[in-house]
């Protein structure tokens, strides 16, 4: 069973003086179970709207959407679902145990086991030592700290995280990369919006691209990194000792490679050169652009 | 939606500006039998009337602001992207929160009824009337206070749900506790001499308004309470069922409206 | 350090600005003034649940401004009060909650003695016994305004019936017959008097009660003394001073409220203040009662 269906997904808002916005435009994806999947897409291109769909904030105007073979409008599809949102916010009067105990109450986890998991995130999120202090004090980075905290609770077997990213230093993205590696490890399914490309690269199986409302491309992310490579970078060392560093590209490294070794050289290192990740989706991004315009 | 209910009122217990009011009201409260005892004839029943009025006034501003705020500050400090990512339905979560403000309006009602009581008791050893005051009619008074503004919550929180500013829930929530409170006055009025001259599409238009509004001279016991009259208990049962079928309906179309709103 | 020096100069002007406010505020005229009520079924309709206190405050006002007026009578300032005001308030309390006792002990003790409108009064206290229905005073007072001012003898009879049944004390219903036959009408005012004086409360309406019957003893003295006088002679004396020279009066009678005692042309002991500490004075736009419409029967 796949963990999220949508099939046939569009959304318009109203706008003022009866406007209308296309916010998607029958929107087709499958996320496989176990399979972490990365979506981008400019601002404004309809991903938090994809997100605001799944975890049931918007009504559908067509199509049906699905969480493991539950429609959205379900409260019960979201039993298996940890969901962060884009920029959370969380209430300011409780502290991070009280959020995160009724997080644990509503998924009817038991005391202890709540007490048990909550510990342990905390930890984790390194959030422990002002988990007694009320949210309205917490920094950004904190607040999006907790409220993945919020996410990870009930040990869910899919994951939807908004902008996981934005608002925290380099040591916690790490940390949400580190997470996200250590869900898939453990057969979870994790699906995450984002608009920065080299985070993709590091965890993602699958990317899916979102223009105008618009899936305009749908890729495997280690095909793309294969598919990516122009030429390589080959290092050096000729028969006199001298360094040297030639880029040759794909076609011709082994014509190349034994002309060099003929010649007595001794090879460093021979590493891939892509056309790297954010090229590809900067380029996409244009030409759908264009197509659709 | 026991953790809805008790996170709602957590948060309530938490917040500075409601024990401000309940100080205020307390406060209030104490200045009551130095301000009966200005009274000729009737210092037990004017400390009665007051410590009433006092009540019913602290409720309508806690049940104008809880309920108005209720789903509207949730969805504008955007707490409820997090909390409807949750295995919780709409209904549970809009019931939870009703449920939570209700409990604590009436909390508050009751405490203000002891001290009401209290205050009373004071007032009435200053100088005894030739009756001593009802004590369980002055609490079920009380206890009528709280559910009429319990009401007013649910017609504040309906509010809440279909706006996206604080303007309609505030105003629109007074509004119709002004109307409700009038109600049956103006009704009483139309169906009096004085308005034969009135123009039936008038008379109709507001007989329709008047089955429409919560009718909230029928939570009234004031004159009951102060004057030690007595109590029809049918007429109480009635007001009762009302309040739960008026309730009913208007939670109701709360959660379908609210179903159906994008956030 | 700047901005803490600014600070306490403003206060300081604060202070001092504040300091001669006092003073402005203290010599500034007082008007004692009562003003007009909106009508009964507007303050009803805007005044909601809360009725029965605005009701109550409606009254509380009347007296702090009729308190307030004796209190300047006593320093022989001279205002005016306000009756229609008074009596409109008072009427609009009674119709916010007809259960106002307040509102009908007032009119009672406000609108009867010095203004002699016992007929409203009454009208008003008919209401009232629609809804106090076991009070006896109201039917008490009706039936005292009845005999003493109205000197309508079978509504007393009729009212005071009512306050004996509602009381259990038989007394009262002999009371409006009894004392007007055996001794006469202001015998009756002592009586009712001397009952409103034990139970008052209030010291400044228990002084005003005191004052008035005080005056009627003093009357009542002076009427004794006339009854004597009237059993040796055939023609009533010139004046009061006559009854003292014939040994009647222990001493000339003084009026509490400052005027004079004499004998009017049918006999009656009268005195020049009328038992009233306001005396209308000249060139100031007295309100006169008779802007009260007569009350509906």
């Amino acid at each position: 069973m796949n963990a999220i269906e949508i099939k046939g997904l569009s959304k318009t808002y109203r706008g003022k003086r009866g406007a209308r916005v296309e916010a998607l435009v029958d929107l087709n994806l499958d996320v496989k179970a176990g399979e972490v999947f990365g979506f981008l897409g400019p601002n404004g291109a309809g991903k938090s709207t994809t997100i605001k769909l799944l975890t049931g904030q918007l009504r559908l105007n067509s199509g049906c959407a699905m969480l493991f073979g539950v429609q959205v409008s379900d409260p019960d599809a979201r039993l298996r679902l940890g969901y962060l949102p884009e920029n959370p916010s969380l209430h300011g009067h409780m502290n991070a145990w009280e959020h995160l105990r009724f997080v644990g109450q509503i998924h009817g986890l038991d005391a202890q086991r709540i007490k048990r998991d909550s510990q342990q995130i905390l930890e984790l999120l390194e959030l422990d030592k002002d988990a007694k202090r009320p949210v309205k004090g917490y920094s950004k980075g904190m607040t999006q700290r907790l409220a993945l905290a919020v996410a990870l609770l009930p040990d869910p077997d899919l994951l939807i995280l908004d902008e996981p990213m934005s608002g925290l230093d380099p040591l916690g993205r790490a940390l949400v990369k580190d997470i996200i590696r250590d869900a898939k490890g453990r057969g979870k399914t994790v699906f995450f919006s984002t608009h920065i490309t080299s985070d993709i690269e590091a965890v993602c199986d699958r990317i899916g691209i979102v223009v105008r409302g618009r899936l305009c491309a749908l890729e495997n992310v280690a095909e793309l990194l294969r598919e990516g490579v122009e030429g390589y970078l080959v290092r050096y060392a000729d028969k006199l000792g001298c360094q040297h560093e030639d880029l040759i590209v794909r076609d011709r490294l082994r014509e190349r490679l034994d002309s060099l070794l003929a010649s007595g050289a001794t090879l460093d290192a021979i590493e891939p050169h892509r056309r790297d990740m954010e090229a590809y989706f900067l380029q996409t991004v244009k030409d759908a652009e264009a197509c659709l315009s | 939606m026991l953790p809805i209910i008790l996170m709602t009122m957590r948060c309530f217990l938490r917040d500075r500006i409601l024990f401000a009011l309940l100080g205020a009201a307390g406060l209030l409260l104490l200045l009551i039998p130095a301000m009966s005892s200005f009274s000729m004839r009737q210092v037990q029943e004017l400390s009665i009337t007051l410590s009433l009025s006092a009540n019913s006034f602290l409720l309508l501003i806690l049940a104008t602001l809880l309920g108005s705020a209720s789903v509207w500050g949730d969805i504008e400090r955007r707490y409820t992207a997090g909390l409807l990512g949750l295995p919780l339905s709409r209904r549970s979560y809009l019931l939870g929160k009703f449920t939570g403000i209700a409990v604590f309006l009436l909390a508050c009602c009751a405490i203000l009824a002891v001290a009401g009581l209290a205050v009373i008791a004071i007032a009435k050893s200053q100088y005894p009337a030739a009756s001593d005051p009802q004590w369980w009619v002055i609490l079920l008074a009380s206890a009528m206070i709280g559910l009429k503004y319990v009401l007013l919550a649910a017609f504040a929180m309906f509010f809440s749900t279909l706006s996206t500013s604080f303007f309609l829930p505030i105003f629109g929530t007074l509004g119709v506790y002004f109307a409700g409170t009038a109600s049956q006055e103006v009704f009483e009025y139309l169906n009096s001499d004085i308005a034969e001259n009135l123009s039936p599409l008038v008379k109709s238009c507001a007989e329709a308004f008047y089955y429409i509004l919560p009718n909230f001279s029928a939570f009234d016991l004031k004159v009951q309470a102060v004057y030690g009259l007595p109590l029809d208990a049918m007429s109480l049962l009635g007001t009762l069922l009302y309040f739960l079928a008026y309730l009913a309906v208007l939670l109701t179309l709360s959660v379908w409206l609210f179903e159906r709103r994008d956030l | 350090m700047k901005r803490s020096l600014f600070l306490a100069l403003l206060i300081l002007v604060l202070i001092s600005v504040t300091r001669f406010q006092v003073d402005w505020l203290a010599e500034r005229p007082i008007a004692v003034k009562l003003g007009y009520t909106p009508a009964a079924e507007v303050q009803r309709l805007l005044a909601g649940e809360h009725r029965l206190a605005l009701s109550e405050m409606s009254v509380i006002r009347v007296l702090f401004y009729f308190g307030s007026l004796v209190d300047k009578w006593r320093n022989q300032i001279m205002l005016p009060p306000e009756y229609f005001n008074m009596y409109k308030t008072v009427e609009t309390a009674v119709k916010l909650d007809p259960y106002n006792m307040d509102a009908y002990y007032f009119a009672q003790s406000a609108f009867t003695w010095e203004v002699g409108r016992a007929r409203e009064v009454n009208a008003l206290l008919d209401y009232g016994m629609k809804y106090r229905t076991d009070d006896w005073y109201l039917p008490y007072f009706a039936g005292f305004n009845a005999a003493f001012f109205l000197q309508d003898y079978k509504q007393a009879a009729q009212y005071m019936e009512r306050a004996a049944q509602l009381s259990g004390n038989p007394l009262f219903a002999k009371l409006a017959s009894r004392y007007f036959y055996e001794s006469g009408r202001t015998q009756l005012g002592i009586a009712y008097l001397q009952g409103m004086v034990e139970q008052e409360r209030d010291p400044q309406q228990k002084r005003a009660y005191k004052l008035r019957l005080d005056a009627l003893v003093v009357t009542r003295t002076i009427e004794d003394a006339l009854s004597e006088w009237r059993q040796d002679h055939d023609k009533d004396p010139q004046n009061i001073a006559e009854l003292y020279s014939a040994g009647l009066l222990a001493q000339i009678p003084e009026d509490p409220y400052g005027g004079e005692f004499f004998i009017d042309e049918e006999g009656k002991v009268r005195t020049t203040s009328k038992f009233a500490l306001a005396r209308p004075v000249e060139n100031t736009q007295q309100q006169t009662l008779d802007e009260i419409p007569e009350a509906k029967e």
